[in-house]
């Protein structure tokens, strides 16, 4: 499992770990993003997911 | 700029530059640098980002501003793709008050927010099956057309602007003068005019769309609305023409990449990700400047430093994609930069995703014997406005026989 930290406040909806890794991530109706479980697996998607976020939003506590 | 390579004759974006070819000067800018010199027209020097790493930087630490708006020097002519005419008071408010590009923070955000929720990859899904009727739709316009017709004018060009108007929610009775306006161009005061009257009826008769969002928005004032509005129909729509366009240039110089998607159209999610990085459209976006001294790498970019990110080189940055100069539909090519990166990044990407994959799905399922006559894309081009941009052009196809 993963450690995520998912900040909210500075996310800019460019749905990019929704796209990546739709089974961890979501978009609000606001298109702001959701962490669906607290339980994230530690796969390439959800790095990469982490990776792309252009608004440096989600971070993987190693 | 001293303690950075290159020096004279490194000043200005190159001239040669093809969007399936850029030009061999920016291979060589990324062999020696990450960061290399570039003038501005208002003769500061700064600096152009060549390399994938250092971009995604760039693009995404908040201490670089979107002020001032410098724009790169070019060793050939820029197109001014500015609407022309004067514009009345109220007009004029709304463009300063909805510059959502050259806002920082707190500010910025609280304007991609007011739109932001017409783009979730949700509302990708929910457009989906009327995108993919309205390229059905030109696709027979493409066919009719032939037997050799003009991808761009029959095909990308219609889809980009009916799929901007249906996000937008821009009512069917206006569509025509919506795509007057801002297809074919027209002076700035005619294209508000004609948003005003969008607004006006969507304030009658809300739906699910950008407009009516704006208009439920109690935080915006009515100079921001119109502003908006306008930006957004100023932006991505000739992106998204640019790209089936000249995606198709591409597929179609190495035919066995189209062939491999006519063999398995299951494949053009990942094509598209592969064929924006390829055919990037922006040689550089909008310019940043370092509110304080900014270290990237091991060098220190001074504050007031203006610092220009080449996404088309980025894309192509050996460092990041194994031979980048080769088109692999087959290629992870997910993380590359077309979009932009950082908060001011793509707000319609994932709507543009569904866009190309619908056209190129339809093209590879319907016309597997689509072949290139001859496109206006293998010549260098003036540069358009107001970032140094490649442009749609023409491109003539035929084997447009089922």
């Amino acid at each position: 499992m993963l450690q995520i930290d998912v900040d909210a406040d500075s996310c800019v909806g460019a749905g990019q770990c929704t796209l990546t890794a739709p089974d961890v991530f979501d978009q609000d109706d606001s298109g702001i993003v959701m962490l669906l479980t607290d339980d994230v697996p530690d796969t390439s998607e959800v790095r990469e997911a982490a990776a792309l976020c252009p608004a440096r939003a989600i971070k993987i506590r190693e | 700029m001293n303690g950075y390579p290159g020096g004279a004759g490194q000043h200005a974006l190159p001239a040669d530059s093809m969007p399936t070819r850029p030009s061999p000067t920016f291979a060589r800018w990324r062999e020696s640098a990450a960061l290399v010199p570039l003038g501005f027209r208002d003769g500061h020097e700064g600096l152009l980002v060549t390399r994938y790493e250092e971009a995604k930087l760039v693009l995404s630490d908040p201490r670089f501003s979107q002020q001032p708006q410098r724009m790169p020097r070019s060793d050939g002519p820029v197109e001014d793709g500015r609407p022309p005419g004067p514009l009345d008071e109220a007009g004029v408010l709304a463009s300063s008050s909805a510059n959502i590009l050259g806002v920082d923070g707190a500010e910025h955000l609280r304007l991609r927010r007011a739109i932001t929720r017409r783009f979730t990859v949700r509302s990708g899904r929910t457009h989906r099956p009327r995108i993919a009727e309205i390229v059905a739709e030109e696709l027979e316009n493409l066919i009719g057309a032939g037997p050799v017709a003009d991808l761009l004018a029959h095909f990308a060009e219609p889809i980009s602007i009916r799929v901007h108007a249906l996000v937008l929610g821009v009512p069917d009775h206006l569509v025509d003068r919506y795509t007057a306006c801002f297809l074919h161009g027209a002076p700035r005061q005619e294209q508000h005019d004609l948003l005003r009257a969008a607004l006006d009826h969507r304030r009658q008769h809300p739906g699910e769309d950008v407009i009516s969002d704006l208009l439920a928005d109690e935080d915006l004032s009515s100079a921001e609305v119109e502003g908006l509005l306008h930006m957004l129909s100023l932006s991505g729509r000739d992106t998204v023409a640019y790209m089936i366009s000249t995606g198709v240039v591409a597929l179609l110089e190495s035919p066995e990449q189209y062939g491999i998607l006519v063999d398995d159209p299951d494949l053009v999610p990942g094509a598209v990700e592969e064929i924006v990085r390829y055919c990037t459209m922006f040689l550089t976006v909008f310019p940043r400047t370092a509110t304080e001294a900014v270290a990237i790498g091991d060098r220190t970019i001074p504050a007031g430093t203006t610092v220009s990110v080449s996404t088309v080189s980025a894309n192509r940055d050996e460092r990041r994609f194994a031979e980048p100069e080769v088109l692999d539909v087959r290629r992870d090519a997910r993380g590359h930069v077309a979009f932009g990166h950082g908060p001011h990044g793509c707000i319609g990407q994932q709507v543009a995703r569904v866009e190309l994959d619908e056209a190129f799905r339809a093209l590879v399922t319907r016309l597997p014997d689509l072949r290139l006559v001859s496109t206006a894309q293998h010549e260098p081009s003036p540069l358009a406005n107001p970032v140094a941009t490649y442009a749609a052009r023409p491109v003539l196809v035929t084997g447009l026989d089922r």
